[in-house]
């Protein structure tokens, strides 16, 4: 019962905040529909050649609408003591969690396949060839994300300074999918062995190869890594000293 | 029965010890004042009877389970008011209590909830639109959603008005004489006074005095002051007093009687002893004499 109580309210609060749809639902659906979009126009190649780089933006949605918004509610959340009012009641701190994930889930999986529509009518982007793996990595990397997102506030000094901590994920999710243009292509090979590590990275090759198991074990790796981590070093508080 | 047990609680933060070694019992139906000046360790002693805070040494019992293990069994069974705690400000009130409604198990309804915190007209207004004094009775609202069997009170009514700070002492009479056990930390020591039957006052992380609040203030007996006549010495008048300017202060076991004889030496000199004040000891008194710890 309170699991879904979180949810709902995770969820109601996500979509009445219009600067907080704008930065995690507007910009990063716009650079996932436009971008493709572009692509179909100013290439030869054009549907090809925007459904690689729709592929990419996946990294981008994830990063953004995923990662980066739970890693701002919780900052700003756990700031204003709303989370120590959050576990004055019968939650547990599992079920606070779990509940604000899961909203923060949704919502990406929603925006992913809203794009998923989007392109598809607009650029010509053709629709996953297998449905199940595309939906099911999409809502395996919105949850990893997001539990990574939540880990990832224990890093944030300050809740204004959350938008700004996330821009590094940001900018490596899109350069390791491709996202960015051929930057991955101008950095030493060692390194496109580590971006190909990322979870976002993951979900990327899994849509674009079909491939199951190593993306499948590479999510798994980075999921119980941000519950270890949300375990050890996630603060209720904002710091006293 | 006794609902809340506090036995030699040790807790520091980092290298400070906020709290040196504290007990004390709260019963069923029994409103406990714990007071003390700012960072006395009240607010600590709180946080580790709601479960916030796992204690360093010593033992606390809160109906019985340990509040840091049976969390979420404690967190059914009370209700707490935090000193510092943030709302969701675009949620509106109503939506506030919905949305606590579902995190609490058998909990009242809306209206019942706002109308014990008597903000049955503020439903519909955003939670950042509040005044300090409303957020307030929000928080009482969602503290009494699940009907608790004991109350954490930390700074209650802080920033009501006089009529919200009244009908808030009026709720919690209330809740206590139907048995629930209500723990209050306060600035406020009229209200301390009027309200709490038992209290301890903490200084320094150690509880300096402690007791029923009447037998507490009786025995500190109470004062009578008057303007010192002039050409009247202190060390003249038939009874020790302090001085403070003009202000004379005797305090006796029994102000009354110290009173009647201040006013006989008076009169047989011919004098008066303007502006003579007869009260029995209050919290305030009692508060303010008591030695100060170094910190």
């Amino acid at each position: 019962m309170t699991l879904t109580a979180t949810y709902r309210l995770g969820t109601r609060l996500f979509w009445q905040d219009r600067a907080l749809l704008l930065g995690s639902v507007a910009t990063p659906a716009m650079i996932a529909i436009g971008l493709p979009l572009l692509m179909r126009h100013v290439r030869a190649d054009g549907a090809a050649a925007a459904t690689t780089l729709f592929h990419g933006t996946l990294a981008i949605v994830l990063s953004i609408t995923a990662f980066m918004n739970v890693a701002v509610a919780l900052s700003a959340r756990r700031d204003q003591l709303v989370l120590k009012r959050l576990r004055a009641t019968t939650l547990t701190d599992d079920r606070i969690l779990a509940g604000q994930i899961a909203a923060t889930a949704t919502q990406t999986v929603a925006v992913v396949v809203a794009c998923a529509v989007a392109v598809h009518l607009t650029a010509g982007v053709p629709y996953p060839a297998n449905p199940l793996l595309f939906g099911a990595m999409v809502i395996a990397g919105s949850v990893v994300l997001a539990t990574l997102g939540a880990a990832y506030t224990a890093a944030i000094p300050r809740a204004e300074l959350a938008g700004a901590a996330c821009m590094p994920v940001f900018l490596l999710s899109g350069i390791a999918a491709g996202a960015m243009g051929p930057i991955r292509e101008a950095l030493p090979s060692w390194t496109g062995t580590l971006l190909d590590l990322l979870p976002t990275t993951a979900v990327v090759d899994a849509v674009r190869t079909g491939e199951v198991a190593r993306p499948a074990l590479l999510l798994a790796v980075w999921g119980v890594a941000g519950v270890v981590a949300i375990r050890l070093w996630f603060r209720w508080e904002p710091r006293r000293s | 029965m006794t609902a809340i047990r506090v036995e030699a609680l040790r807790k520091s933060h980092g290298r400070f010890e906020a709290v040196k070694g504290i007990s004390f019992e709260v019963a069923a139906g029994e409103i406990f004042a714990l007071l003390g000046r700012n960072g006395a360790g009240k607010t600590t002693t709180v946080e580790v009877l709601a479960g916030f805070l796992r204690p360093d040494g010593g033992a606390v019992r809160v109906l019985g389970l340990d509040p840091a293990a049976e969390r979420a069994e404690v967190r059914r069974r009370t209700g707490i008011m935090l000193q510092e705690a943030g709302f969701f400000p675009d949620l509106t009130v109503a939506a506030t209590v919905d949305a606590w409604r579902g995190f609490t198990a058998a909990p009242r309804s809306r209206d019942e909830a706002l109308e014990l915190a008597g903000l049955a007209g503020r439903a519909e207004v955003r939670v950042r639109q509040l005044s300090g004094g409303e957020k307030r009775r929000l928080d009482l609202a969602l503290a009494l959603l699940g009907r608790p069997d004991v109350l954490f009170l930390d700074e209650p009514t802080t920033g009501m008005d006089p009529e919200g700070r009244a009908a808030t002492w009026e709720v919690v009479r209330d809740l206590a004489r139907r048995g629930t056990a209500v723990l209050l930390t306060t600035h406020y020591l009229e209200e301390a006074q009027r309200l709490a039957s038992a209290m301890a006052i903490m200084d320094g992380g150690e509880i300096v005095a402690s007791g029923g609040m009447a037998e507490t203030l009786a025995a500190r007996g109470g004062r009578v002051s008057f303007r010192l006549p002039a050409g009247v010495e202190a060390d003249g008048l038939p009874l020790p007093v302090t001085v403070d300017g003009d202000e004379a202060v005797c305090r006796a076991e029994d102000p009354d009687l110290a009173a009647q004889t201040l006013l006989s030496w008076a009169a047989e000199r011919g004098l008066r002893l303007p502006g003579l004040e007869v009260r029995a000891a209050t919290l305030e008194d009692l508060f303010l004499d008591l030695p100060k710890q170094p910190r």
